[in-house]
C-alpha cells in the first residue's frame, strides 16, 4: 500500500488521478439507479462500452488486492480458505518504516506481523553498557510475535523495522483464537519456530567465535535472501548496532568486501556484486542456517 | 468463472415452473463472491432445486454482458418465467431480490 504526503506532488497527482477515475465512472453510469448501485458499495465492476473492457471499481480492486497470494512464505504455504479465514479475522495489510518498534521486552504483543519481501525486521537484545545485539533476522520466511503462538503473551526482545516494507498485521488475541483453528498454520508456525531457535543458537555461536568481516557477509546474504534482492539499504551505523562491533569494524569488513569486488556501499545502500563470492567470504553459520530453514 | 447449475426435476410440470437466472460477477471480487453465496442460499430455501443458474464473469466476457445490457456487476437477471427482472447489487437486501423474483410471499 502506498501512500503519499499531505500537500506533496504524489498527493496531489493522486487525488488528480481519483477526480479522473470519478468522473469516467459518472460517464458510464449515466443513470441515477446505476450511480445509486455504485455510491452503496454493493458492486465491484463497471462496463465501458467504448473498450469493450469490464472495470473494476477501486475498493474491490482493493480487496482482490489485499485477498491476493501473499509474498510472506508461512502464508503462502497454506490452503486458501485457511488464508481467507485469516483475513475475515482481521489479518490486513500494513506499512513499516525504517526503525519502527514492533515490541519491546517485557512488553505484551498486541500485533503479530508476517513481513512480505519488502521487510525486514530485527529481533535485537541490549545489555546494559554495551550496545544492541541482533539475535535473530526475520524476513518473508517468518513471523514476528512467535511468542503469541506458543500462548506467550510478552515479548522478550525488541523487535524493530529494518528499513520501509509492507507486512500482513493481526492483532494477537484474535490471531490466537483463529490459529485453534487453522491447522496448516500451526504446522508451518511449529516448523518456523525449530528454524529461529536453530537462528538464534547459530548466530551466538557465530557472535562470539567469527571475525567480522565473515558475520558481515553472513548477514548480507540473509538479509539478501529474505528480501529476494541484491540491493540493502543500511548504514554502517545500524550494522554496527546488528552485529555488535563497533562502526569502525564494519567499515573495515565492508572495504574488505568492497575490494574484493563482493559487495559495492554507497550512502546507504549496499549491492551484492558477487554472491558465490560473497559465500565464500561468510562463515559456516550462514549455510548452517539456511539448510535448517530449506528443510522446516 | 462461467458455471451453471440445472436440476432437471422429472416432473414436466416442475420444469416448466423452473426459473432461468443470470448473475454477472467480476471474478472473485468481494460483492460478486457475496452474491454468489445469497443467491444460493435463496435458491436452496426458496426453488429448492427448480432453478437454472448461469454464471457469467465478466471479465471472460465483457461482450455478452454489454449486449445483455449489463452495466455493473454484480448484477442478476431472471429470464424466465416472465416478467423477467434485474437486481443489481450484492443481493444481500433478501426482500427485494425475493420482491424482484416474484417469490415474496411464498412459503418455501
Amino acid at each position: 500500500m502506498t501512500t503519499a504526503c499531505p500537500g506533496s506532488k504524489a498527493e496531489a497527482d493522486h487525488l488528480e488521478a481519483e477526480t479522473a477515475f470519478a468522473a469516467f465512472i459518472r460517464r458510464l453510469a449515466h443513470d441515477a439507479a446505476t450511480l445509486r448501485a455504485i455510491k452503496s458499495g454493493k458492486v465491484d465492476a463497471i462496463l465501458d462500452p467504448a473498450s469493450g473492457r469490464a472495470i473494476l471499481l477501486p475498493e474491490a480492486r482493493e480487496a482482490l488486492r489485499r485477498g491476493a497470494a501473499p509474498t510472506n512464505q508461512i502464508l503462502a504455504t497454506l490452503p486458501r480458505e485457511e488464508y481467507q479465514r485469516l483475513l475475515a479475522a482481521g489479518l490486513e495489510p500494513v506499512t513499516l518504516a525504517l526503525g519502527e518498534v514492533l515490541h519491546e521486552p517485557g512488553e505484551l504483543i498486541r500485533q503479530i506481523y508476517f513481513p512480505n519481501e519488502s521487510l525486514l525486521v530485527s529481533l535485537v537484545t541490549r545489555i546494559q553498557n554495551h550496545g544492541a545485539l541482533e539475535i535473530a533476522l526475520v524476513g518473508s520466511e517468518g513471523m514476528v510475535g512467535l511468542p503469541v503462538a506458543q500462548g506467550i503473551g510478552t515479548a522478550s526482545v525488541r523487535a524493530v523495522a529494518q528499513g520501509t516494507g509492507t507486512a500482513l498485521r493481526m492483532e494477537a488475541a484474535r490471531f490466537c483464537e483463529a490459529l485453534g483453528t487453522c491447522l496448516a498454520l500451526q504446522r508451518a508456525l511449529h516448523r518456523y519456530t525449530h528454524a529461529l531457535i536453530a537462528q538464534i543458537t547459530q548466530t551466538a555461536a557465530c557472535n562470539c567465535f567469527h571475525q567480522v568481516e565473515a558475520r558481515l557477509a553472513r548477514w548480507l546474504l540473509m538479509a539478501s535472501d529474505r528480501l529476494q534482492s541484491n540491493l540493502i539499504r543500511f548504514t554502517h551505523e545500524w550494522l554496527a548496532d546488528l552485529l555488535g562491533v563497533r562502526r569502525v569494524g564494519v567499515t573495515v569488513a565492508a572495504s574488505a568486501l568492497q575490494q574484493q569486488r563482493l559487495i559495492q556501499y554507497s550512502r546507504g545502500n549496499i549491492t551484492i556484486l558477487d554472491r558465490e563470492g560473497l559465500k565464500a567470504s561468510a562463515c559456516e553459520c550462514y549455510q548452517k542456517i539456511k539448510d535448517i530453514f530449506d528443510r522446516a | 468463472m462461467r458455471r451453471k447449475q440445472i436440476v432437471q426435476p422429472s416432473d414436466p410440470a416442475a420444469v416448466a415452473a423452473m426459473m432461468v437466472m443470470r448473475l454477472y460477477v467480476a471474478g472473485g471480487a468481494p460483492n460478486s463472491v457475496q452474491a454468489i453465496a445469497n443467491l444460493e442460499a435463496i435458491c436452496q430455501q426458496h426453488l429448492k432445486g427448480h432453478y437454472q443458474l448461469e454464471i457469467v464473469d465478466v471479465f471472460e466476457q465483457p461482450l455478452r454482458a454489454l449486449a445483455d445490457g449489463v452495466i455493473v456487476t454484480p448484477s442478476l437477471t431472471k429470464l424466465s418465467p416472465l416478467p423477467a427482472a434485474q437486481i443489481v447489487g450484492n443481493l444481500s437486501d433478501r426482500s427485494k431480490v425475493l420482491l424482484a423474483l416474484g417469490l415474496q410471499g411464498k412459503t418455501p
